[in-house]
């Protein structure tokens, strides 16, 4: 007998809001979180706007001020996401901390510029130029001891086993933006092989900082339009030209079904089916049909033994990139044939911006959100839509309907695919 | 019934060899691949010494393009290594076979750009020692190589083995510190024995050994500072051993199900039998005192082979050579299996390749697996003064022929990430 995935605690942090309700809310509202860049003084650089998580006070969620300073932001929110979550199932009081892991996917960590920046300023020779000769010394005395701390990408979740004192299985995934639905992917199976009862499962990425948005705007692939930010991110459209860099942190506890009854846990959805791929195409083009896309839909269906007809609702990658946007929809015509124009396709990341590894993990809440709530939030911005998508992407304002399964899709540069099917609790016990 | 998992293939690049006989025959031999760094002035570093991949050019391994041969040098040693593994394992480069056909790597992000970064932020000046922002993000726009950065994604390796062979399969990349390619390898075990694919390609790359790297670790008093002889300065489970040295390098294996490789009368190397998987969720840099996750991942590993202690022969520790570390797994390997560990051979060859960081546990995974088809266990080079906290048999300085039946190669990270894995010969 398979043991079956449930979802029994929620937490996010996002540029709508610093937990899952004011966020929700948000994504209902069709509001968005998209504003001017605080992060660096970007008075030299278009675009002037990210989605920036705003207020956000890591202290609030890590009691020693010395420890906030070995944790670059990504894992400061994931530690915010964990603990919402985590007080949400109520799990913490029954659970065997041997049989309990952490399982999440981040992003690459940029070094700190001023920081470096003033170790290599510090290295200079008489005319002024980089000297190696020196940096050994003088990087050494103006980097914090720590630094290194900061950048390895498995203390994301590494820190939050630590407070929970969680010693069961533990990953960070970095496939870039399909991290988070690969994490909880991955913690799902764990839980199926019996290795653990309880997985704290999500992502985090924070990247709005120079190296990632230069890097981004070089690429082409991030809008630089000068246009009011809340109008920015707009998957679908015909005026559409690439993402809003957005940052946040999303993390579900995923318990064992028995497990979850036992302790009288209330039960948001259950995970019933994964599905990964690559369209194994281009290290940042998607392939024009979305071949990948098409494959990681099929194997989610096939793993959950569903099919296009059982399918409510997609959460789609809707990245706001026209060419993701059209093989997504291509892709999306390709598997459910006549019936893809009659499921409601709604992109959170008209209003969140593209939240880069995390957005598998918020966008996985959504799906869980719209099952539990039967409402499914719009895609904002979307006035006119671009050739080929002709899909229902819910535009402009939430829909109230009943959502029995939906489906999360995640893209990824590098050419990852990411679907995962939830599937609300009354429908079959 | 359990779909069972074996190795089909080997490919390495590493400090004292490239391709899997020449890794090997380094091995066998004691030969050591650390030396003072060639690619910096290290003058004014604390430590100056790593394991250097040496004399590697990507075009005698594979195909290569304008593209190809602008990578980082993980992601070409990545691409070497997968080349050679899969030809070893027999498997066509191109077909159909290769839309199941998934990856699963533990690469680390490629090597930051100092120089760069350098030039940047020395043009960002306003008279104080200090990065003037403004001026950083217009020198940013202007010389700033946003696809070079792009590709130092740790997800590259994988997603370029992907689009080399077309593998349409679950590709993935976990970037768990030093267990990471370890940890890669059992999860690919595990896509397989579930079904989700029947061949996988699986292992590691890191190329740490740049400045930024070396500074780092300095700052975290986890190196050696044995400038004056490099070659004598790892030397795990020596009383004098003072810090793991950085090295660099890629391990490819082809993971198979059993019956898809004899099926198409692939030679078969070993079969994984067991991976286990545990956080010490204690402190981030420091090891559980008791080594409770090391023990744990151990246990876990040796349970799910349901083999007796005593057929594991060999257990290629991760053994990095410093003073915590060596004295920890020594404990754990006490915990894990009582008496017989006094018994069992212990070696750690990053003695010889140093430590290669997110690629460490692949490359000494086909270090196992070799040991295991050649009954030869690999030394652990530069023992020559016993540590009362280390009492076991580390196989010191020279290689021993024994029979091999199964054995285990550790792997433990920052993080308190620990991870154990069973290979055991062929049965049939």
């Amino acid at each position: 007998m398979k043991r079956r995935v449930v979802v029994t605690g929620l937490g996010a942090i996002t540029p709508l809001g610093n937990d899952l309700e004011k966020t929700w809310q948000g994504m209902l509202e069709g509001r968005s979180g998209v504003g001017p860049i605080t992060a660096f003084p970007a008075e030299n650089f278009k675009p002037g706007y990210a989605a920036e998580v705003k207020d956000f006070k890591p202290e609030q969620y890590v009691e020693k001020r010395k420890a906030l300073k070995m944790m670059g932001r990504n894992i400061q929110l994931a530690l915010a996401a964990a603990q919402m979550s985590v007080a949400d199932s109520g799990v913490l009081e029954s659970v065997d901390r041997t049989r309990m892991g952490v399982l999440l996917g981040t992003g690459m960590l940029n070094a700190d510029i001023a920081e470096l920046g003033k170790a290599v300023r510090a290295s200079r020779d008489e005319n002024g130029e980089f000297d190696m000769s020196r940096f050994g010394e003088a990087g050494s005395s103006n980097l914090f001891p720590l630094w290194l701390l900061r950048h390895i990408p498995n203390l994301v979740s590494s820190h939050i086993a630590i407070l929970y004192g969680a010693q069961g299985p533990s990953n960070i995934i970095t496939t870039t933006c399909t991290s988070g639905a690969q994490a909880i992917g991955e913690a799902a199976r764990i839980i199926e092989r019996g290795q653990a009862q309880v997985m704290l499962a999500g992502a985090s990425d924070a990247r709005i900082d120079i190296l990632s948005m230069v890097k981004y705007r070089k690429l082409g692939i991030m809008t630089t339009d000068d246009r009011d930010p809340s109008t920015a991110s707009r998957p679908f459209d015909s005026e559409a030209n690439g993402f809003v860099c957005g940052e946040g942190a999303a993390v579900l506890v995923l318990e064992e079904l028995d497990h979850a009854k036992a302790r009288g846990a209330k039960v948001y959805a259950e995970l019933v089916g994964i599905g990964l791929s690559t369209d194994a195409y281009d290290f940042i083009r998607q392939h024009p049909e979305g071949r990948g896309m098409q494959l990681s839909m099929k194997r989610a269906m096939k793993d959950a033994e569903l099919n296009v007809d059982d399918i409510d609702y997609i959460s789609p990658n809707g990245a706001s990139i026209p060419d993701f946007d059209i093989a997504e929809t291509r892709a999306v015509k390709a598997v459910f044939g006549e019936r893809a124009k009659k499921v409601p396709m709604s992109a959170v990341r008209s209003m969140i911006g593209h939240t880069h590894a995390a957005c598998g993990a918020i966008e996985a809440v959504v799906c869980v959100k719209a099952i539990n709530e039967s409402v499914v939030p719009p895609t904002v911005n979307l006035d006119r839509p671009a050739a080929e998508c002709d899909l229902d992407y819910v535009p402009k304002t939430a829909r109230q309907m009943p959502v029995n399964v939906a489906l999360s899709n995640n893209f990824g540069f590098g050419g990852h695919s990411a679907s995962l099917l939830f599937r609300g609790m009354e429908a079959r016990v | 019934m359990k779909r069972r998992v074996v190795i089909t293939g080997l490919g390495a690049v590493t400090p004292i060899g490239i391709g899997v006989d020449k890794y090997w025959e380094g091995l066998v031999n004691g030969t050591c691949g650390i030396s003072t760094i060639s690619r910096y002035d290290v003058s004014s570093f604390a430590t100056k010494i790593a394991a250097e991949v040496k004399n590697f050019n990507l075009g005698d391994y594979s195909e290569t393009n304008a593209e190809t041969s602008q990578l980082d040098r993980r992601i070409q040693y990545t691409m070497a290594a997968a080349e050679m593994a899969i030809e070893n394992s027999g498997l066509a480069l191109k077909g159909d076979h290769w839309i199941d056909t998934g990856v699963y790597l533990g690469a680390g992000e490629g090597t930051a750009n100092l120089d760069e970064f350098a030039d940047m932020a020395c043009r960002s000046g306003n008279g104080d020692p200090t990065v003037d922002l403004p001026k950083f993000v217009l020198n940013t726009l202007d010389i700033y190589d946003g696809a070079a950065a792009f590709l130092k994604e740790s997800n590259m390796p994988a997603a370029f083995i992907a689009m080399r062979y077309g593998a349409m399969g679950p590709v993935s990349n976990c970037l768990t510190a030093c267990a990471a390619s370890s940890q890669a390898i059992g999860e690919a075990y595990r896509v397989i024995q579930r079904g989700d694919a029947d061949v996988m390609i699986t292992g590691g790359a890191h190329a740490m050994t740049g400045p930024l790297d070396l500074i780092g670790f300095s700052q975290l008093s986890a190196l050696s500072q044995n400038n004056q002889d490099p070659s004598t300065a790892c030397r795990p489970f020596d009383a004098k051993r003072d810090g793991f040295v950085l090295g660099e390098g890629a391990g490819i294996i082809v993971a198979e199900e059993l019956s898809h490789a004899i099926r198409r009368k692939a030679r078969i190397y070993a079969e994984i039998i067991g991976y286990g998987q545990s956080n010490d969720a204690y402190r981030v840099t420091d090891m559980h005192p008791e080594a409770r996750g090391a023990i744990r991942a151990i246990t876990a590993a040796l349970d799910e082979a349901r083999v007796a202690p005593e057929s594991i022969n060999y257990i290629n520790a991760h053994g990095t050579s410093t003073v915590e570390n060596d004295k920890n797994e020594t404990m754990a390997i006490k915990a894990a299996f009582g008496d017989y560990a006094y018994r069992l051979n212990i070696s750690s060859t990053k003695s010889m390749t140093g430590h290669l960081i997110a690629a460490a546990g692949a490359a000494e995974l086909i270090a196992t697996t070799l040991a295991l088809q050649s009954d030869v266990i690999p030394p652990t080079i530069n023992y020559c003064n016993p540590d009362p906290n280390c009492d076991l048999d580390y196989v010191p300085n020279e290689a021993r022929e024994r029979r091999i039946r199964a054995a285990i190669s550790n792997s433990f990270g920052f993080g308190g990430q620990n991870v154990s894995l069973v290979v055991a010969r062929p049965e049939f």
